[in-house]
Formats: structure tokens, sequence, C-alpha cells
């Protein structure tokens, strides 16, 4: 019961939480809304990608801090940092690791490696919301981020797949995207190491928020703005 | 000195295109053979550690990366060693350790100044820094703004925003401020370095304000004074302003213990007379606070008094104490008119205590503080109950008990019931000396002074003045016996006969209740001798009104004056007493 009470609890400091969030940070809610289901509302691509460069921006927001919050409550002293050296499940994806490539690639391409990462984010942020109850006196704030986390990756998602609708001209590329397999080392009995793969977990999920965040404004300012943010 | 090994102290990234890391060497540098710092990096991937591509461009004790070097999300390690020992090591990734360079080309405007030329706003605008590639979007920055007077020494920040222009209000124009900004990556933390500080001076541009120099500072203490004054003025003229309205809005008045319809100014100045009136329509109020009061009032005057002394007898005394709660009512104080119906307000028929009440309280010398007013207040009470007539006709079988010089004839059996008579008698003894007043049972009420005395109806009452009193005891009733002969009665009716009518309430000093006629007590004796030696026709022994009342059951019964003819013979033949098995025949 404790569970619940917590998650119904995680659940009204979320909605405060992203009500605050939306009204203080730029906030999402200030765009024009298409209604779902209008047939002919049809929202510009700069507008698109407005919402989509918001919406990255506000994950990695996240992502960051429930990190730094984690980092600081249970990875002080446990030396974590030193074995950061880590692998995310999202590497084999060969994604523009600086300028150069990310100018050069093709913006299909580009999109389509976007969208490819967050499906293969999907599945480990439904597990980490539900497996980071299991911690022991997990603060509320981690909670609260991290299904706020998933449920804005969701949205992104769909924001994503509307843009590579509008944008791309041949056929839908096959679906690229990594499994994740890190499920039972959330469960693990040893809390460090239980610890340690939530550690990595969320050090993983702030690096790709913030490349997806840099991709899409990359996006942005090469397909509206010509280079010319 | 202390030891001090190599360290790296930081690695830093400006625009996440290249990153270069800096490290201090330590003092051991000079104690032993110089050694050669060597950095070495590796990525995470990678097997080898390799060593720093760039010693000079970052400047001393530096190893700087470029663009080919540099993979952004890509985890490195990098480590200080000389050719044996490795000294520090860090890892990181070159987002985490972005800290874009200061923002450039920083420059104001004037946008307009107050109509006093005190005050202006201004709006500074700048560049981003030249490395970061904010076009492209492949960094994005956002910028803090800090400004102040030229001598202070605490900056004033402003929140971090994305544009490159922030307008600054109501700056002095008297005064030079000095401005700076500095950048951070969106989503970080950490700032970077602050830009060169940029200087504002409107005398420059020609609208300083020399002579304004002087400021107008709030004057805090004229303020302050005039507030206290004013406050002080209305203070005042509100509490003597004739305008109660505002006064009790403002000082709402403290409540103080009061009873409803009493001024307590009236009871302090003790005007006895007004007081007593007021209290009678009070009836609860009497009843609750006087009881126990009474009570001991009237133990201590019942044990200062001699006469009471010799009177009663112990069994008296033992039987009168059930009264003397009652009775205490009727011990009433001056002011306290009234208590009797106060101590069994329960029992409105019974009046046992009514009787009580109106003869204590008009009653014996010790009470010599009843007043007229405390007949008035009983005559009024008796008038504000509704059981004014009834509780008079009740009581008169007491009351007649009481006018005969407290002594209790046999005569009054019938009506009081022989286990009565002792507690009449002793009622009487208590609480009646001389008395010789006496009621009919009832007494019909025809007038109500404005003073608030009652007048009884002329026909049925007549009040003992001090001269049946004085006749009667002349008669020299014994005063112990609980029984007289009615003979003794006749004489004493026969004296007080022709007495007037007098109203209820009266004369100074007159301590029986004005109820009391010996007219009652001439019918009664009439009935019950069955002689018609009855007094003038003045006094008709008949009453206006007839009731039988039944007291509480060991106090007897009180029969009706007109049915007493049964038992004229019966009584004829004991002198004044009657007992119970005569009662109870005599009852149907």
């Amino acid at each position: 019961m404790s569970a619940k009470g917590a998650s119904l609890k995680g659940l009204l400091l979320m909605a405060l939480l992203v009500s605050h969030m939306l009204l203080t940070k730029e906030g999402v809610t200030s765009l024009p809304i298409c209604p779902k289901g209008s047939v002919n509302c049809q929202l510009s691509l700069e507008e698109l990608f407005d919402r989509a460069v918001k919406l990255s921006h506000y994950i990695h927001f996240l992502s960051s801090e429930i990190f730094n919050e984690f980092e600081e409550r249970y990875a002080q002293g446990r030396g974590f940092i030193a074995k950061a050296v880590n692998s995310c499940h999202t590497a084999s994806l060969t994604t523009p690791e600086d300028k150069e490539q990310a100018q050069q690639i093709h913006h299909e391409d580009l999109l389509n490696l976007i969208l490819g990462v967050l499906r293969s984010w999907n599945d480990p942020l439904i597990h980490l919301a539900s497996e980071v109850q299991r911690i022991k006196e997990a603060p509320e704030t981690i909670l609260s981020k991290a299904v706020e986390i998933e449920e804005q990756n969701k949205r992104l998602l769909e924001g994503m797949e509307k843009i590579v609708g509008r944008v791309h001209s041949g056929e839908v590329e096959n679906d690229i995207h990594t499994s994740w397999d890190g499920l039972p080392s959330l469960q693990l009995a040893d809390e460090d190491s239980r610890l340690f793969a939530f550690y990595n977990l969320l050090h993983c999920l702030r690096r790709d928020s913030h490349k997806i965040d840099n991709y899409l404004k990359v996006l942005k300012c090469r397909l509206i703005h010509d280079n010319n943010c | 000195d202390i030891l001090q090994w190599p360290q790296i102290s930081k690695c830093r990234s400006p625009e996440m295109e290249t990153f270069s890391c800096f490290w201090t060497a330590g003092n051991f540098y000079n104690l032993t053979v110089p050694r050669i710092l060597q950095l070495l990096y590796k990525k995470s991937n990678e097997e080898d550690w390799k060593e720093c591509p760039d010693y000079i461009t970052s400047g001393q004790n530096s190893c700087y990366f470029n663009a080919s070097y540099t993979s952004v999300w890509t985890p490195y390690c990098v480590q200080l060693a000389s050719k044996n020992e490795v000294y520090d090591k860090k890892c990181f990734s070159v987002d985490e350790i972005v800290l874009p360079d200061p923002p450039v080309h920083l420059n104001w405007t004037l946008l307009n100044t107050s109509q006093t030329g005190i005050h202006g706003d201004i709006q500074v605008r700048w560049d981003p820094p030249p490395t970061a590639d904010v076009r492209k979007g492949w960094i994005t920055l956002e910028y803090e703004l800090q400004y102040k007077e030229v001598n202070e020494t605490k900056w004033k920040e402003l929140k971090p925003r994305l544009s490159t222009m922030v307008p600054l209000y109501s700056l002095k124009t008297a005064r030079d401020y000095e401005i700076r900004i500095r950048s951070r990556q969106r989503t970080s933390e950490k700032f970077g370095e602050f830009s060169e500080i940029l200087y504002v001076s409107f005398s420059q541009i020609g609208i300083g304000c020399d002579h304004c120099t002087e400021e107008v500072e709030f004057p805090w203490f004229l303020v302050v004074v005039f507030g206290v004054c004013g406050l002080a003025v209305t203070v005042i003229s509100i509490m003597l302003s004739k305008q109660p309205r505002l006064k009790m809005l403002i000082f709402p008045p403290v409540p103080v213990p009061k009873i409803k319809g009493i001024d307590p100014d009236l009871l302090k100045k003790g005007k006895l007379d007004e007081v007593n009136s007021i209290l009678a329509c009070h009836d609860s109020y009497k009843a609750q606070l006087y009881c126990d009061d009474l009570w001991v009032e009237f133990i201590e005057l019942d044990i200062e008094d001699p006469e009471e002394k010799n009177r009663a007898s112990d069994t008296d005394r033992l039987l009168s104490e059930d009264h003397l709660k009652s009775d205490s009512c009727l011990g009433t104080k001056d002011d306290d008119s009234g208590r009797a119906s106060c101590c069994e307000p329960d029992i409105p028929e019974t009046d046992f205590s009514a009787s009580d009440t109106c003869d204590a309280t008009s009653d014996s010398d010790q009470f010599k503080k009843a007043t007229e007013k405390e007949e008035d207040l009983l005559c009024l009470e008796r008038q504000d109950n509704d059981e004014s007539l009834p509780n008079l006709a009740s009581t008169d079988p007491q009351h007649q008990h009481r006018n005969i010089q407290s002594e209790n004839s046999n005569v009054w059996a019938p009506f009081d019931g022989s286990i009565e008579s002792p507690h009449l008698s002793v009622h009487t003894q208590i609480s009646n000396q001389n008395s010789l007043t006496s009621t009919d049972f009832y007494a019909q009420v025809s007038d109500i002074t404005p003073a608030g005395r009652v007048v009884l109806s002329p026909g049925q009452k007549s009040k003992l003045g001090r001269a049946q009193r004085e006749g009667c005891t002349e008669q020299n009733f014994t005063m112990d016996n609980t029984y007289f002969c009615e003979a003794d009665v006749k004489k004493c009716i026969a004296v007080t006969s022709h007495e007037e009518n007098e109203p209820c309430v009266q004369e100074q000093g007159y301590n029986e209740d004005g109820y009391f006629t010996t007219e009652s007590l001439t019918t009664t004796v009439a009935n019950l001798g069955a002689s018609t030696a009855a007094p003038p026709s003045s006094e008709m022994p008949v009453a206006d009104y007839t009731s039988i009342h039944i007291v509480q059951s060991p106090q007897g019964l009180v029969l009706n004056a007109t049915a007493l003819p049964v038992p004229e013979k019966e009584f004829n033949v004991s002198c004044g007493y009657v007992s119970t098995d005569q009662l109870n025949k005599i009852m149907p």
C-alpha cells in the first residue's frame, strides 16, 4: 500500500511539477495547439520544430536534474564516477559526434537517427519509472521526474514522427532502434550493483537527451532558419 | 612548505568543439630533478593512452584538443603523468565541461529619461562569444547581466536570458554605472567568465544632471512624526467624539458582567425601593442567588434573636430545619424580597414556600429591614405569578397560624392538617412575632398602585394594623402552645374584626404579609365552631374565593372553608384541636 500511496503522491507531485515547469520554463503550452483528430489542422513545420525543440530541451533538463539528484543522494562515496566509462545501449547507433559530422549528415538520416534513439528509450524509461520506486527511500522528486520524462518522451516521439512524415520525401526507412536489456540489472538484489545500474542508466539518459536536443536544434536552424538562428 | 603534487585543475570546452585541460605542476618540481609532465588521454573505446597533441595553444601547463580530437558525447579519461608515475586522472565527456567564452561587443543606448531628468532607462546590447556557434544551433547560450554603481561594491544581477539585449530601468543619471555579462550553456549550471566591464555615464551623452546630485531621499523621519501625530489626533478625536457608533466601532466596549434590566449603579446606591422592584422581576435570579445566602443569614439571625431561642424548642428547630430553607428565603434582607419563591420555584401550587415567603418577609423583628417594599414585592410577585391568587389562598392557613401570635391553633388544623401544625407553629414562632395579621385564603386584588402596592378588594380583606396585633397580644396567647382555643381566637378576631380593610402592603415596620386578615381567621373559626358569633358583617367570613389546596402530604390538607360546616360539631368537641382522623373524616 505504501507503493500505491507513493505513486499517488508521485502523480500529484508530478502534476504540480509539470504545471510549474510548464509555467516557469519555456512553456510548451504557449504554442498553438492542433486539436487531435482534426483533419484540416496543419501546423507548419516551423511550429512542429519549435515544439520538438522545447520538448527535447525540457526532457534534457529533467534528465540532468534527476541525474544530479541521484548522484547526490546515492552515488557519493560509492565511486560510481570512476566506473562511468560506460557504454549506453544506444551506442550501436552511429550518431554524429561533433559539429562537422552533424552538419554533414543528411537531415533525413539525422531525423531517423533521432527517432531511433527516442524509440530505444521508450522501454528503458517505462522500467525506470517503475523500478526507481523500489529504491529504498527514493525521494519524491526523483520518482516524479522519472514518470515525467517517460511521458514527455512519448510526446516527443509522436512529434518527431509527424515531422518525419512531413520532411521525408521517399520511403520511410526501417525502424532503427536498439533494444534494451538492462532490466535485470535494475532488479539486482545487491543494492550497490542495483544503484550502479541506475546511475549508468541515468547517465546515459542525460547524454542521449542532450544529443537529441542538440540535433534538433541543428536541424531547426538548418531547415527553418537556413543556418542563421 | 607543503608538498603539492601535480594535479589536473580543470578541463574545459568553450564551444563543444574543442577542449583543453589545465594542470598545476606542484612545488616538488623545484626540489628534485625536473621532471617532465605528460598528459595522456584515452577515449572510452580505446585501449592505449595517447599523449596530448598540443601543449602550447592553451598556454603553459595545458593541453589543447582541437576539433579533430574531440568527440562530444564520448567519455574521455586524461591523466597527468611523468615517466614513471601517474599523478592525477580525470574522466569526463565533453558535453559536461562546456564553459562558454564571455560575450563581446557590449554597448548601451539611452531609451528615455524621467521628467525630472534624475532617472533614465538604457538598453544594453552584446554579441555572443565568437567561438560559440550559436547561429547553426550547435550550442545554445543564456546570459546573465550584472550592474552596479561605480562606487558600490555589490553587483545587482538580472535573471539569465537567451536574448542578447536587455533594458535597464531607472538608472540615476547623476551616477556612473558598470555592467558585465557572462554566459553559460543553456542546460548547464556553471557560467563562463565575465565579459569586460561596460561603463555607463550619462554625462557623456550630455544629459547628466549635475545639480541633481542631491537625492531626494524618502523623508522617513517626517513621515514617522506626522504619522504618529495624525494617529494620535485621530484616536483622541474618536474617543472624545459624541458619536457612539463610531466610538463603538473603534473602541468596542468591554463587556462587563451585567444582569439584564439591572443597573449596577442602582445596586450601589442602594435605593431599596427600586432595587426591590427590579429584583421582583427576576424570579429565577432570586432563586439562584439567594437561597443559600438566605439560609446562612437566616441561621445567623435565628441565633441572634433571643426570643426565637426561647420560643422554639429543639424539636421545633429541628423540624424547622426542613423549612428553614424556605424560610430562609423569607428571611429576606431588604433587597431580597421574593426569595421565598426562589427556594422552591418548582412547586407552584404548594405554596408552602410561597407562604413561607410571605411570612418570612412580613415577619419578625429579626427582619426589621423588611419594609413595605418587601411587602410590595411580595404582593407584586404574587401579582406577577400566575399562581398569585392560589398562592394567597394556600398560604392562608399557614399565615393564619402565624397570625395568631405565631401559635398554631387547633382551629387551623383542619386546614393544614394536624401534622402540619407543628410546622406552622414553628413557622409562626420563627417568623412572626406579635403579628396578628391574617388573610383570607384568597383576596381579590382590586388595584395596583403606581408605587407597586396591591390593593385588595375591601370585602375580603382587612389588614391587621398594629391595633390588631396588640389586641391579640393582649390576649396573652401562649406562644408556646401549638394550639389555642378557638375561644381565644374568637376574641382575637372580634377585636380585630372591626378593622377596616387596608391595603395589602402598607405600614413601615409592618412585618406581616398583608394578606393576612382577621377575617379569614374569623371565617375559619366561625365555620369550625359553627358559631355565628362572627365578626360584623363587614367581615363576612366567606371569602370570595375558596379552594381546596392539597399541600404536600406531611403537611396535611387545606380544606375549603365552605366545606367546614360539616365537621363543626366535631371541632367543637375539642378545643381547637383536630386530629388527623377527624380531618380525614372531614374530607370527602
